[in-house]
């Protein structure tokens, strides 16, 4: 049964991007209704819809805007539409094929959290989009839908658009508000919190294009519908992208809490995968989620989630909490790209530990350094120079970095951390398997080109977690085996052997 | 006062500093880069993370938080706790320590900074014992970023220290970090380098030997120095210093941290001003005038001369000129043995040299025009000693009317201080004793010349602008030939024994109580900032 579009109903109308389209269908109807509520009526409406943040980090949009200080004088709505997370579109698809429905959003949105002055950060890279999105800005401020006294609520909005210069940590709210500053995107210290004290050292909301767009419906359709939509705890629709060689590659938006499995191969999204692959993983919320064992491994027992053990984790909910229980760090953008079967892990790691590398804004020693140091190992992993020790020393620096233990500014680390290790920890056994068939001197080799005097150490060498020939075995706990530090470092307050996610 | 915990250690502490700031000045040794105290907070090197106790959200009691803080972004509260020495907090160290190291190069042996490294230092005690890294390090050029400073980049942690102080401090900017990421570079803008009067404090601000100064480099080995602490005779201000010295002199000169004054900064011209002390041309023997010609005297034989001459002279027909370059504990010596061979000289206010206006920086630093130590102290002096006193403009006025027989010049100026129409006026005296650092244009009329010693060689006490006594210690003996002003003017006082300048300031503070207490800096510990 295919869902009816709500957040995608004009794609494919002829000129779905101009106003008197987007009026036809009943556009604009949610801001007027929420206009006609107090700013605080539609902020509790918000909340009690539970709609999570579509960025990334799923964090509630009411909740985010009840943080702002009551005495404010001046809140600023930052929208962030710079879409740079690996392999995601849906922001794009919308602001390419209906932006007022954005603009919509941003109205009413403004309006809730009595913003003064609306900023779209827009990546530098969307520059058809941009263009496309300053027409339907200019066709709403001659309507009569930004500026002064807007549908003679007296509420006064203006909204400007700014580009990105090609940062991915310019999509860190922090970031985007240095960076619309006109400053380097280098993530705040928090606190204070930009809910606080943001952009200008002002109020300020930041919130995705995606969550924005839901706005309108949930006032047109009503709170009992956005509510009948999902699972218990993530509720409304989702836009789902899916990339890579399936048949279907595209944008489709379904309910939250359809599975992995559905994404790939239901007719109505993925349509499988072409020449009749299998799936080898997949990276269900964009890669700063980390990654999922695909078919080519066998189905677990039913019931059994276990993400230490090599089975089939297609049946993860894509839901905002679901995800959790096969060690994702979120649901992110839900923007899955899928590993065929004939690929080689090595180029996925290397692909992931390359862009967080290359997007580490380096304010923070541990992300600086270590996505530069895992990006190096996974090169030279590539290369046929690998050891099985480097495993360990990649999962280990994926605990040492995060804002969530606490070792750096903003989630980026976080982000670079959890695909690289659910990648070495999913696919170890593949991953001692192409180390084993190398040439077994070629890692020294390698590393002599560097430095002539090096020679191996068989202390240093790593143990192999799945020895050739044999069944599974059990997981060595690192932090027991080696001492505390071997681990990463580990959570604050457990005792010596806990393990941080 | 907050009172905190930290290792089980309850420590009171100064109010809105950061935990970090406060276990520094409890002796404890945190590792950090990125936190200054005289500069805002960022938070980017993760070193000196900490393990803090918070509510638990569903309890209400006490826990250690099951993440880790930065201590230099937490201000300390009443009744906090928190621990360095935990599992996580070592292992965070260990990791971040590592992380620094991958791509630093083995500079050790060739680096100016060995032996004062905060990397050095922290890895020893807090960081790992062996090297992971056996990739390519990513290589970095070294950069010539202005008239007295280097930069090897490939060295540099990016604690963006030195990015603030130009920012924040100088107020100029040159400095800025260029690229992302790995590729992080710190950098000026071309054809603008690093060039304010406050950039030699980069140097200093570096952890690490990135940051280099060009008279420095290669020069000596810091462990090699000893220090003296010193007051810049640079500037009215007072900005006290370390001299960094060894048996070959004066090796360069760092800041001493002063919470009154400078804090931790001094301005280039006190960083740079001691070359002079080895000029070639520096005075080295007592002359004595016979005929046309200056002949060598013996430093014995001059007080004798000296008393005789002064004495001789009807006593209001006799001057002396008190340099504002001299200590407190000097000035009062001179003017002491000259107002007791001639009660009635006249003692003179020296030469204040003057330039430009005074130099405000934005987080209060200023640099002052008077470009000499102690006007202060030897105006508070001579109003003290008593009438009759005047200006030097003043006395160079009456000089060339011909009214002084015998007159005692005091110099010790850094520059040629001798205008055309001041040597014209003292010429008029017919004994003229000069007592300097460098021959000028007194040379023809002067009748003995007095080679003097530069601060850095003597011990004393400068006022400041702010009337401020700071006391000075000697830093290098004084070059062979020169007696110390300080003993001469107690021998032509008729003190016997070795010039001290505090058994002096206790006689002074007889009569100017402001003198029987001087102002010493807060000693802060190594590694503090």
């Amino acid at each position: 049964m295919r869902f009816e579009p709500v957040l995608l109903k004009n794609l494919g109308v002829p000129g779905s991007t101009a106003l008197e389209t987007y009026r036809r269908s009943g556009g604009y109807e949610g801001a007027q209704r929420a206009l006609k509520m107090s700013p605080e009526e539609v902020v509790e409406l918000v909340k009690r819809a539970n709609l999570r943040g579509r960025g990334g980090a799923g964090f509630p949009a009411g909740l985010k805007w009840s943080f702002l200080p009551k005495d404010r004088k001046v809140t600023y709505l930052c929208v962030n539409a710079d879409e740079s997370e690996p392999p995601t579109f849906c922001n794009r698809v919308l602001i390419e094929n209906d932006p007022h429905m954005l603009l919509e959003g941003i109205l009413i949105a403004g309006y809730a959290t009595r913003a003064t002055v609306a900023y779209i950060y827009i990546r530098g890279e969307f520059m058809e989009q941009f263009h496309i999105l300053q027409r339907a800005v200019d066709e709403a401020y001659a309507a009569g839908y930004f500026g002064r006294n807007i549908l003679g609520s007296g509420y006064d909005l203006e909204c400007y658009i700014h580009r990105g210069a090609g940062a991915y940590i310019c999509g860190e709210e922090t970031g985007l508000i240095e960076s619309l500053e006109g400053k380097r995107g280098w993530p705040r210290i928090k606190p204070p919190f930009p809910a606080v004290e943001g952009l200008f050292r002002q109020p300020t909301v930041v919130n995705n294009v995606e969550t924005l767009a839901c706005l309108p419906h949930i006032l047109t359709r009503g709170l009992d519908w956005w509510l009948s939509l999902g699972t218990a705890n993530s509720k409304g629709t989702k836009l789902y992208c899916i990339s890579g060689p399936v048949n279907r590659p595209g944008c489709y938006e379904a309910p939250l809490g359809i599975t992995c499995r559905e994404l790939i191969y239901s007719p109505d999204f993925g349509g499988g995968m072409r020449g009749g692959r299998k799936v080898k993983a997949v990276f269900p919320g964009g890669l700063s989620m980390g990654v999922l064992r695909g078919d080519v491994f066998p189905k677990p027992p039913p019931g059994v989630v276990d993400p230490q053990q090599d089975f089939d984790e297609l049946d993860c909910v894509l839901d905002f909490d679901d995800v959790r229980r096969y060690d994702l760090l979120g649901l992110g953008t839900a923007a899955a790209v899928v590993i065929p079967d004939d690929a080689d892990i090595r180029d996925v790691l290397l692909n992931v530990a390359r862009f967080y590398a290359h997007e580490s804004c380096g304010q923070c020693t541990q992300c600086r350094e270590g996505t530069a140091w895992m990006y190096k190992i996974a090169r030279r992993i590539r290369q046929g120079a690998g050891r099985l020790v480097d495993l360990d020393i990649l999962v280990e620096t994926t605990r040492s970095m995060g804002m969530i233990p606490g070792l750096s500014i903003c989630g980026l680390p976080d982000g670079a951390a959890w695909p690289i290790r659910t990648l070495v920890q999913k696919f170890r056994r593949e991953f001692e398997e192409r180390i084993a068939a190398q040439t077994p001197d070629a890692p020294v080799r390698h590393i002599r080109r560097t430095n002539p005097a090096a020679y191996p150490l068989p202390i240093f060498e790593g143990r192999a977690v799945h020895p050739p020939g044999g069944t599974f075995a059990t997981p060595i706990d690192l932090a027991v085996e080696h001492g505390p530090t071997s681990g990463g470092v580990p959570v604050p307050g457990a005792r010596s052997g806990a393990r941080s996610k | 006062m907050p009172r905190i915990v930290i290792d089980g250690r309850t420590i009171d502490c100064r109010e809105g500093i950061p935990v970090l700031q406060a276990a520094l000045e409890a002796g404890l040794d945190v590792p950090h880069y990125c936190y200054h105290p005289g500069l805002s907070v960022v938070a980017s090197c993760r070193l000196c993370l900490m393990e803090l106790k918070v509510p638990d959200p569903r309890t209400g009691q006490l826990v250690w938080a099951p993440k880790l803080f930065p201590s230099c972004q937490t201000q300390v509260r009443d009744g906090m706790e928190v621990r360095f020495q935990s599992e996580a907090v070592r292992a965070n160290q260990q990791r971040v320590l590592e992380y620094y190291l991958l791509n630093h190069p083995l500079d050790c042996p060739v680096c100016d900074k060995a032996g004062e490294c905060y990397l050095q230092d922290y890895v020893e005690a807090y960081g790992p014992a062996t090297s992971r890294m056996v990739e390519e390090k990513t290589k970095n050029p070294k950069k010539d970023i202005g008239p007295h400073t280097l930069l090897y980049q490939d060295r540099c942690v990016l604690c963006s220290r030195c990015v603030r102080f130009c920012d924040e401090i100088a107020g100029t900017g040159e400095l800025r970090v260029v690229n992302r990421g790995s590729q992080a570079e710190i950098d000026v803008f071309p054809g603008q380098p690093l060039e304010n009067p406050l950039q030699g404090n980069v140097v200093d601000l570096c952890p690490v030997g990135a940051l280099l100064d060009k008279g420095f480099l290669f020069r000596q080995r810091v462990w090699l120095l000893r220090s003296a602490r010193s007051v810049s005779p640079a500037d009215s201000r007072g900005q006290t210093i370390w001299i960094d010295y060894n048996e070959e002199g004066i090796q360069r000169i760092r800041p001493r941290y002063n919470e009154r004054v400078n804090e931790w900064w001094i301005s280039d011209e006190a960083r740079f001003g001691w070359k002079y002390i080895y000029r070639p041309d520096r005075l080295r023997t007592p002359l004595v005038r016979d005929g046309a010609a200056l002949k060598p005297a013996r430093w014995e034989e001059l007080p004798a001369l000296l008393r005789a001459r002064f004495a001789g002279a009807p006593d209001t027909r006799v001057a002396a000129v008190l340099s504002p370059m001299m200590s407190c504990e000097e000035a009062w010596l001179l003017a002491a043995f000259i107002r007791q061979v001639a009660p009635r000289a006249l003692l003179v206010c020296g030469h204040v040299p003057v330039v430009g206006e005074d130099q405000v920086f934005p987080r209060g630093f200023v640099i002052k025009a008077e470009k000499c130590p102690n006007r202060r102290g030897i105006e508070t002096i001579l109003q003290s000693v008593g009438p009759p006193t005047t200006e030097f403009q003043v006395f160079l006025g009456q000089a060339v009317e011909g009214a002084f027989d015998a007159a005692y010049v005091v110099g010790g100026y850094a520059e040629a201080w001798v205008t055309p129409s001041a040597a014209q006026a003292l010429a008029k005296i017919p004994f003229l004793v000069v007592h300097d650092l460098f021959p000028s244009a007194l040379d023809n009329s002067v009748s003995v010349q007095i080679p003097g010693a530069t601060w850095a060689e003597r011990e004393g006490t400068f006022m400041n602008c702010d009337g401020l006594i700071q006391p000075f210690e000697r830093a290098i003996p004084p070059l062979e030939g020169i007696k110390p002003d300080g003993q001469f003017f107690a021998e032509l006082a008729g003190r016997r024994g070795l010039f001290h300048a505090g058994q002096v300031r206790q006689e002074m503070a007889t009569v100017m109580p402001s003198f029987a207490e001087v102002f010493v800096p807060r000693e802060v510990p190594p590694h503090a900032h």
